[in-house]
């Protein structure tokens, strides 16, 4: 009977606790969706009800924002930051896995020590290698810093350690070339890590606010991100507008994450089994 | 159908020697199976035919014509592989193909080859599966069909029944020397269980510490061992050891003394022993019987009856214990005491180094 009590007191513990976690979690996505509902002054006002100045805040958001042009920005800087860092990113990893040499170690710590180096380190740095290559103010100079991720690398070196060796034996007896084990096996094999790295990588890409705040300077040129950002510090900023943006900006990662959710799963368990 | 020569084949991994200057002959159509205990060197030497390791040192012949450097696709083998090793995203019609299809085969031929090879190991209804969906028999006759396909000089298979079950593993191991018989091609096999070498080899390579112990068919294995390590692994239950000296007997003739057993005395012919020297004896289980000259005396510590068999485990004192093999062991139970009696003929005999005493 104690024994009982005890249980149950224990269960109310935890799931009292996951249900707090979760609904921190949740609440700020809550807050975000009902504030885009409401006027500027209830969300200042501290209102989390559904309020009725949805369609005011998304008729003003589109009178201020240029949003096709914003948002294509965005899609076109994360596809690009994406596709290119996982191709360079899981081939090193790869390599780094596979190929042996006496320096492989050393150069992979060095690599891994890139990420103890603060962004903001880098910056000016980085300004003034795009800005002697001509590139401030163009989408490749936000792209290019990101494709060498270390963690993208280290997580892909990590999954390729379930490669199977058997597997690449077998494609060398059938006559493949390196190249083509790692375009004609390993991708496919591994395309659960891949869809976990998309994930990864394309919400870092989509939600990047300092480094394309530093180097995109034309109102053409600028991402959502960028756009919220200035619709918030206005002098009087309409928090209403500044919710539907956030809203909308949301909504592609959330696409990305439901539509490879299975496969983030699975890549984040380990591809190979 | 080919030749394969290794002479005076080594590997290295820096200062680790694993193959330890390994010189083989295998004929046209042979059936060797490599076996030895986990890291002898056996699949590393396998690896090293199929092209997937470095050879060190030596030479490696196909055909006569020097392998060493040559492309695994280019060697004319097909490797099956302890794992499969299928392509987990392509069907089984489509992993079979592969090699053809990089190797530019004409689609039409590879359609050909791949109903031929799914035909020989029953894969028709199989072809459109993934090999998730597939058994692990039937994964393995993947594996058999897709090196079949490329018509091989010779077939390395690693390990190929590990994975399986035991009823499995019996009907893949027909199936093996079934598909030998019919494509007459060489294969090298390699396993570590004694009794998978025994039923499909030719010819049986024991390797020990990177080193071949002794090339044999099985029968010649199994009947006239060089050394105590091969007598040992191959037969099972394996053969017993005892203990002892040779000593002059009272005929004239040497004899080994058994001191952990009673001081039995079993008459050798040894041409090479001296009175003194320490010695193993070797018997098999299924060399112990109701009439032979000599005998152990010896209590039953434990019994295993197969039905038609029953092996018994028995000791003098704190002697190691003797593996017997006795059709009528029904009656037996622990603790009874026996005269396990054996004919010295059958007895082996070897020196300290365990090497044969003949």
């Amino acid at each position: 009977m104690t024994n009982g009590i005890g249980r149950a007191a224990g269960a109310l513990l935890t799931y009292g606790f996951l249900g707090l976690m979760a609904f921190l979690s949740v609440f700020p996505f809550l807050w975000m969706a009902l504030g885009a509902t409401n006027s500027s002054i209830d969300i200042i006002k501290g209102r989390v009800l559904p309020g009725a100045a949805l369609a005011t805040n998304v008729s003003t958001f589109f009178t201020q924002v240029n949003a096709p042009l914003v948002f294509w920005n965005s899609a076109k800087i994360a596809i690009l930051a994406t596709v290119l860092t996982l191709a360079v990113s899981s081939l090193a990893g790869y390599g780094f896995e596979i190929f042996r040499s006496r320096q492989r170690e050393r150069l992979y710590r060095a690599m891994l020590l890139t990420l103890m180096i603060p962004f903001a380190a880098l910056m000016i740095p980085l300004f003034i290698m795009m800005g002697k290559a001509g590139l401030i103010n163009t989408h490749i100079a936000v792209v290019l810093p990101t494709i060498g991720s270390a963690f993208v690398v280290f997580y892909f070196r990590q999954c390729t350690k379930a490669f199977p060796s058997e597997l690449r034996d077998a494609a060398k007896v059938d006559g493949l070339k390196e190249w083509q084990i790692f375009l004609f096996i390993y991708v496919p094999v591994m395309r659960s890590t891949y869809a976990a790295a998309f994930i990864i990588v394309f919400m870092t890409a989509w939600n990047n606010y300092l480094w394309p705040l530093i180097v995109l300077q034309s109102n053409e040129t600028k991402t959502i991100t960028l756009v919220i950002s200035s619709l918030a510090s206005a002098y009087y900023p309409d928090y209403g507008v500044v919710m539907v943006g956030t809203v909308l900006a949301t909504l592609p990662t959330l696409a990305v994450f439901f539509f490879m959710q299975r496969q983030f799963v699975q890549g984040m368990l380990g591809s190979v089994k | 159908m080919s030749d394969l020569q290794l002479s005076g084949i080594c590997k290295s991994y820096g200062s680790l020697e694993v193959i330890k200057g390994v010189d083989l002959d295998i004929k046209s159509g042979e059936f060797v199976v490599f076996v030895g205990p986990s890291g002898c060197g056996k699949s590393t030497l396998l690896r090293m035919i199929a092209g997937l390791e470095e050879i060190t040192y030596g030479d490696l012949t196909i055909d006569g014509e020097r392998m060493n450097d040559v492309d695994p696709s280019k060697r004319g083998i097909a490797m099956v592989f302890q794992s499969y090793a299928l392509y987990p995203h392509m069907t089984v019609r489509e992993n079979m193909g592969f090699a053809l299809r990089f190797a530019g085969v004409a689609k039409a031929e590879i359609e050909r080859r791949v109903g031929e090879a799914a035909k020989i190991l029953e894969l028709d209804p199989l072809l459109d599966r993934k090999p998730k969906q597939l058994s692990g028999g039937q994964r393995q006759r993947v594996a058999i069909g897709r090196a079949i396909i490329r018509h091989p000089k010779i077939f390395l298979f690693d390990e190929p029944l590990s994975n399986l079950d035991a009823e499995l593993r019996v009907h893949m191991r027909i199936e093996i020397a079934r598909l030998h018989k019919t494509l007459a091609t060489t294969i090298v096999y390699v396993t570590h269980d004694q009794v998978e070498a025994m039923t499909l080899a030719d010819k049986i390579v024991v390797m020990r510490g990177g080193v071949v112990e002794q090339v044999g068919s099985p029968l010649e294995l199994y009947d006239d061992p060089a050394n105590l390590f091969v007598a040992g692994f191959i037969g099972s239950p394996k053969m017993n050891f005892l203990k002892g000296a040779v000593e002059p007997g009272d005929d004239g003739q040497l004899c080994v003394r058994l001191p952990d057993y009673a001081d039995a005395k079993i008459p050798i012919r040894v041409n090479a022993a001296v009175p003194g020297t320490p010695v193993t004896v070797g018997i098999r289980p299924e060399h112990f019987n109701e009439t032979g000259p000599a005998a152990l005396e010896l209590t039953i510590d434990m019994l295993e009856h197969l039905g038609g068999e029953t092996f018994a485990y028995a000791r003098h004192g704190k002697g190691d214990l003797v593996v017997i093999e006795t059709k009528n062991g029904r009656g037996l139970k622990s603790g009874d005491r026996i005269a396990a009696r054996f004919d010295p003929a059958c007895a082996l005999v070897f020196d300290v180094n365990g090497r044969r005493l003949r």
